[in-house]
This record gives structure tokens, sequence and C-alpha cells, in this order.
């Protein structure tokens, strides 16, 4: 199948990933409305010295040294002039915003809203330009061109994003494995694997979408709407230290426990690539469980009990796998991370979803990188940008139907995400079998909480030429 | 007879006057409800209802034969894709003086409900709407926001045990009463309890421990 999509119309970081090390996100308030619509026209001009240019989707003939992306929210879109006629034909959870349904999504507790940074608190988060770069000082040139831009914004934040070696992020896990591919979209940077392809629909508005014959309403004018994508962007703090603490604590009990010499044969931690220590394998062990890879992206599912099997799996083959073989999760937990929130082709509870509720996933950590030889607890975690043409019917419906409700499949309803949900250590439960045996563990915390976020819609190129066009807004909710 | 007569006069009264005092209480006190919100609990979000009253566009004897024919020519493919949301424990289609009512017992988040729910069986679904009055945007397919707004617009309000949650900004108790019927005058169809035999389990859960697949 193929699409008519011209590329050149919408935004470049929502169907491939730019691969760039170093990124800046700009939480900005519109301080003149009539300076930021100017900005946004000379941003969509062709001159890069008037502004620096936001990037389309067109395939590169030369590789790019930065590239600019701009997502805007319903207060925003309010701020630049659009009437509320058109603000209201947005979906009712873009427009409530992302602190408005933090129950839906988890963010309780240490993840409520009343304690997210200042920066994301009240109502003046209008948009967030993101800046993505080869070298830190590329990323500074452009974020500085973009914030002298004659008073048209007010700066709440600047979010740093450091890329780690390897792509790993924190907790040590190497990210970014697993995106959807798109019908008709040539990305070469991506690995291509036997997934089915996805329709473009599921992260523009106005195209097919997965679901037979359901299209998403296209907010409108159909020129603000068409081509646009809802991108929920979340600041997750990692809570590292006490994650290394819960796995050597499962270690602890796993070595007594007489199945572990059915998940891990004795003496297979010995060839490994590094070898290990018995205990430091089970923790490596727990950690994979938990996540559906070994902490080096090998997954679950094709090497269940080494992450260095022989022959090697290329990058290629990282992502090529499906869960239809391994029912029970003897391979890979039904519980584990990654079989939640894309459970490929395993069987479901709501059976047309499987391929339905996808996201593009845009993350990179935070904060200096956890070493296990100076367990130093510091601020750190993953600014994550998850991109989709629904926000009720995917970003939502994964982290709650899936991620803490665990309704897809009966064995794990009732329990949270291990990694990213909302756990109590009074209730969390995490179980994977072994044979005919269950290894369980409870008792463990929060290991991510959200610090901030926001609903951002991300228009067209189309759609932020006709915002420069429009008049009104104006000056609201300065800090 | 003079005492019938009286008697209506008297109620008539006491309506007129409800409806005065009511006006009344709406501009000098305004309500401000809370929807029904999600839980932390867990359980708490499972075996949810929806109670959809769709009041027919021919309340005739004629207009609800026509209902329940156009019921009775599509149960199977509606139970069928009941069946295949995976997440419904019951549904039934009544017709309840001038509404065709559809009542269902659902794990999970009810917009999620609403939009498999146009996955499945919405073309379905869609033929039956020509029947109601001042029906959705149709197909669903193509309009599904307004369609799971529609249904939400539709659906009973769902009183909580604790009345004092649904009027969050009441700070005297002594005004629940006037609070509720406020709240009953902008809402006519509401749900008042609901009981389930084995709360905190999901359908697949059920239906995964008695061996019948899920």
């Amino acid at each position: 199948m193929s699409n008519n999509l011209n590329f050149a119309d919408v935004q470049g970081n929502i169907l491939r990933g730019y691969g760039k090390q170093y990124v800046r996100h700009l939480v900005l308030t519109v301080a003149n409305a009539s300076a930021a619509r100017r900005w946004l026209s000379e941003a969509t001009s062709g001159d890069e010295s008037a502004a620096p240019q936001i990037t389309n989707a067109e395939p590169w003939t030369e590789r790019r040294r930065t590239c600019v992306n701009v997502g805007i929210t319903r207060d925003g879109l309010a701020a630049f002039g659009v009437p509320a006629a058109s603000l209201n034909s947005f979906p009712h959870e873009f427009v409530a915003g992302m602190a408005a349904r933090n129950t839906l999504l988890g963010d309780t507790g240490p993840s409520d809203p009343s304690k997210w940074k200042e920066e994301w608190k009240g109502d003046g988060v209008h948009l967030m330009i993101s800046v993505y770069a080869d070298d830190a000082q590329d990323r500074t040139a452009t974020a500085d061109r973009i914030l002298a831009a004659r008073g048209a914004f007010h700066l709440r934040a600047a979010l740093d994003g450091d890329g780690f070696p390897g792509g790993v992020v924190h907790f040590g896990y190497r990210d970014s494995i697993s995106q959807p591919q798109f019908y008709g979209v040539h990305d070469p940077d991506r690995r291509r694997d036997d997934q089915p392809f996805v329709e473009i629909g599921a992260m523009l508005l106005g195209h097919a979408t997965p679901i037979e014959n359901l299209r998403w309403e296209v907010p409108k004018p159909n020129v603000l709407g068409y081509n646009g994508c809802f991108n929920a962007f979340r600041v997750l703090e990692q809570q590292v230290v006490e994650f290394e603490a819960f796995l050597s604590e499962c270690a602890d009990a796993l070595i007594k426990n007489p199945l572990s010499e059915v998940v891990l044969p004795p003496g297979e931690e010995a060839k490994w690539d590094p070898p290990m220590s018995r205990h430091a394998a089970l923790r490596e062990v727990v950690a994979a469980k938990m996540l559906g890879r070994w902490r080096n992206g090998v997954p679950l599912a094709l090497s269940p009990i080494t992450p260095s099997p022989q022959p090697a799996i290329t990058d290629a083959g990282l992502n090529n796998y499906g869960y239809s073989s391994d029912p029970d999760g003897q391979r890979c937990p039904i519980g584990s991370h990654m079989r939640r929130s894309n459970p490929r082709d395993a069987k479901t509870v709501q059976r047309n979803t499987n391929h339905a509720r996808r996201l593009v996933r845009r993350g990179i950590p935070y904060g200096p990188q956890y070493d296990p030889a100076h367990p130093v607890k510091a601020e750190r975690g993953l600014l994550g940008s998850f991109m989709c043409a629904s926000l009720t019917g995917q970003f939502e419906a994964i982290q709650y139907d899936w991620t803490n409700l665990g309704l897809q499949d009966p064995r794990i309803t009732g329990s949270n995400d291990p990694i990213l949900g909302n756990n109590d250590p009074l209730f969390s439960r995490f179980s994977f079998p072994v044979g005919d045996g269950m290894v369980k563990f409870r008792g463990f915390p929060h290991f991510v909480h959200t610090k901030g976020g926001a609903y951002l819609f991300q228009p067209s190129m189309s759609a932020i030429r006709h915002l420069a066009t429009l008049s009104g807004g104006g000056t609201v909710n300065r800090r | 007879m003079v005492k019938g007569f009286f008697r209506s006069i008297w109620t008539f009264l006491q309506h007129l006057l409800e409806r005065i005092l009511i006006a009344f209480w709406r501009r000098a006190a305004p309500i401000k409800v809370a929807e029904p919100g999600y839980s932390t609990v867990l359980a708490d979000n499972l075996q949810m209802h929806m109670n959809l009253v769709m009041p027919l566009a021919d309340q005739t004897a004629v207009g609800r034969a026509r209902a329940a024919q156009a019921i009775a020519a599509n149960i199977d493919e509606l139970f069928t894709g009941l069946n295949n949301v995976g997440t419904v424990h019951f549904a039934r289609f009544d017709l309840i003086g001038g509404n065709l009512c559809m009542y269902s017992v659902f794990d999970g988040d009810f917009r999620a409900y609403i939009r498999d729910f146009i996955c499945v069986f919405g073309s379905v679904f869609d033929s039956l709407l020509g029947l109601v009055a001042d029906p959705p945007p149709s197909p669903s397919a193509l309009n599904p926001e307004a369609f799971i707004d529609w249904i939400h617009r539709h659906d009973s309000f769902q009183i909580p045990r604790d009345l004092t949650s649904l009027f969050p900004e009441e700070k005297n108790l002594e005004n629940l009463s006037r609070d509720l019927v406020l709240l009953l005058d902008e809402k006519p169809n509401v749900q008042l309890g609901r009981f389930s035999g084995y709360p905190g389990v999901s359908v697949a859960q059920i239906r995964h421990g008695a061996g019948l697949g899920w």
C-alpha cells in the first residue's frame, strides 16, 4: 500500500527519528502574539537567515546539523489567535490537557501534577520548540536564535537531553529499537523487520488508520488539522538507585529459588559476553524479564537465557519477533513492559487492538548517567515524546488499559507495568512463569515519576503558515 | 369530584412553585457537579456500567415496534460484535417508554470501550441510530469522537455512594438535598447504585477461570 503523503507538509520528527545526540526542548509562553506569529512565518519561509527553519519530513540529500520542530498546546493555539469554535473541534482530552487526565494516566502520588516542576504548572505552557543537534554548540546556537525572536516568547524552561553512548537510557537498557514502520514512508535509517506496516493515519490526521474504515476527525479548519499529529510529551524521572537496589533484592531471592536453575541453567552465566557472577547474572535476568529485552537490546522472545546468543542477532533482527509462539510468557513475560505496551501478535482481550495503538516514541535521557561503581542519587530521567493521531485511542489507551490495568490478558489484569506503572509497594506484583512454576516479586515502588508534561499538537507546515496569518490571541499568562 | 379538582390545582401549584424554586436555586446557588472519574484503585476500573437511553424519533407503538424489529434483525451481529469487543460482561437492549436503551457492563475506559464498539459493530449500530431522535453524525467510523461524545451524553449519570463527592465545592452538608434536586433537574436519567457478586474481576478473568476461553 502507498499513500499520497506530501512529506514537505509534515513535521520531520514524526515519521522518523533524526538520530541526534543533543536535544533542547524550549518550553515557552507566547509573550507577544504578533511577534510569535511572525516567528512562525519566518521559521517556515525557507530563509534560514530569517529564523531556524522548522524541519519537514522530506528525505534528506545530506545530513542536517540541526533540526527544529514545534508542538503547541490548546492554550498556545488560543494565544496564536485560533478561535474558540476551532479549539472546540480538537479532541476533548487535548483541550483538557495532560494534567487534567492524571488519574487515567497513573499520574498520582509522586507523579501528581501538584508535584510537577514549576514550568509545567498553571495554564501558561503554550508551545514547545525542540532543537535537535549533532553537537552541543549547534544546539545552543539554534536555541538562542529562537529565543532572540524579538519578544515573541517567554522562556519557562530549557530542557536538555543528551544521548548516551550505544543508545542506552537510564536503567541501562538500549532504547528506541522498536518503532512503527509506515506504508509509503522510506526511512533509510530504520531497521527493516517483519512487523506489519502501519497506516499513516496512526500518526497523521486525515489519513486511513490501522482500524478498518475508521478515521480520526480532523480539527477545523482542515488546513489547521490535516497532517497534524498529537504528541504526549512527558518528563519522566527515573529512580535508578531504587531500581538497581530492587534488582539486587530480586537476585538475592531468586538465587535461593530452585526455579532459578531453570530460568538460568547453572554455568550459563559464564558463557555470557562478558561472563558474570551468578548473582549479577540473575539481576540481569530480572531486569530483562521486567522489560522484555536484555539490557543490550536482545529480545527475550528470541534469546530467553542469554543476552549474548550465538550466532549474534543482527540489529535488523532485534525487532523481528512476535509472541504468538510464547502464549504463556515463558520467554517474555506477559506483564513485561514491552509486551504490555505492544503485544504484537499475542492474543489480547480487546481483539482488534494489537496493531491499532502504535505510538512513535522519541526519547532522550536527561541528567547524569548512573555509575554503578558510584551509585549517586541524582535527578535523571527521560524526556519522552509519544506521538499518535489519537491521544485517547492510542497513548491513553496504552497507558490506562494496558500499562496500569493490564486489561489485555486476564493473567495480568489488576497489575501495573513493573517499570513504568504507578506501583505502590503495598500492592505491586510482578511474576513470570518458569516451566510449571511461577517466580513472583512483590513490594516494589513506582520507579518512574512524571515530573511534567503537556499534550501538544504538532501542526503540519501548512497549518503553521496558517497560524502565522491569524490575528487576535495575545499576551497571556506571563509568569 | 370537587375534592379531585382542588387536588389537581394544588398539585399544579406545587409543581409551579417547585419550578420557581429550582430556577431560583439555579441562579442563586449554581452547583458544580464532579463527573465520575477514574479510580486509582485498579479493581474499581473493572465492571463499569453504561446505561444508554436513546429517545426514539417515533415514540408511538408503531415506532417502538419498528425499533424492536430492527434490534431483532441485527441481534446476531450485535452479539457477535459485543463478544469481539472482548471487555463486555453483559449487554442488553430494552424498550422503556419511548426510549431505546442499551445497558452494558464492561471493563476499563469508557471511551476505549465505545471506540472498540465502533470498530467491531459500528456499522450495525449506525443503522439502529436512524430510529433515534437527534442521532449522532454518521457513520460512526468517520466521526468516532463525535459518536463517543454523543454516547456519553446519552449515558445515564451515575450517582456514587458518597453523595458529597458529587459536589466538591459544597461546604454545607445541609445543602446536599438542594444540590441533588438541581442535579436531577439537569440529568433526568441516573443510575442510583450497582452491585457486583464478584467485584474487581474482569470478564476475561472470569472466562479464563471458567475455562471458556477469552
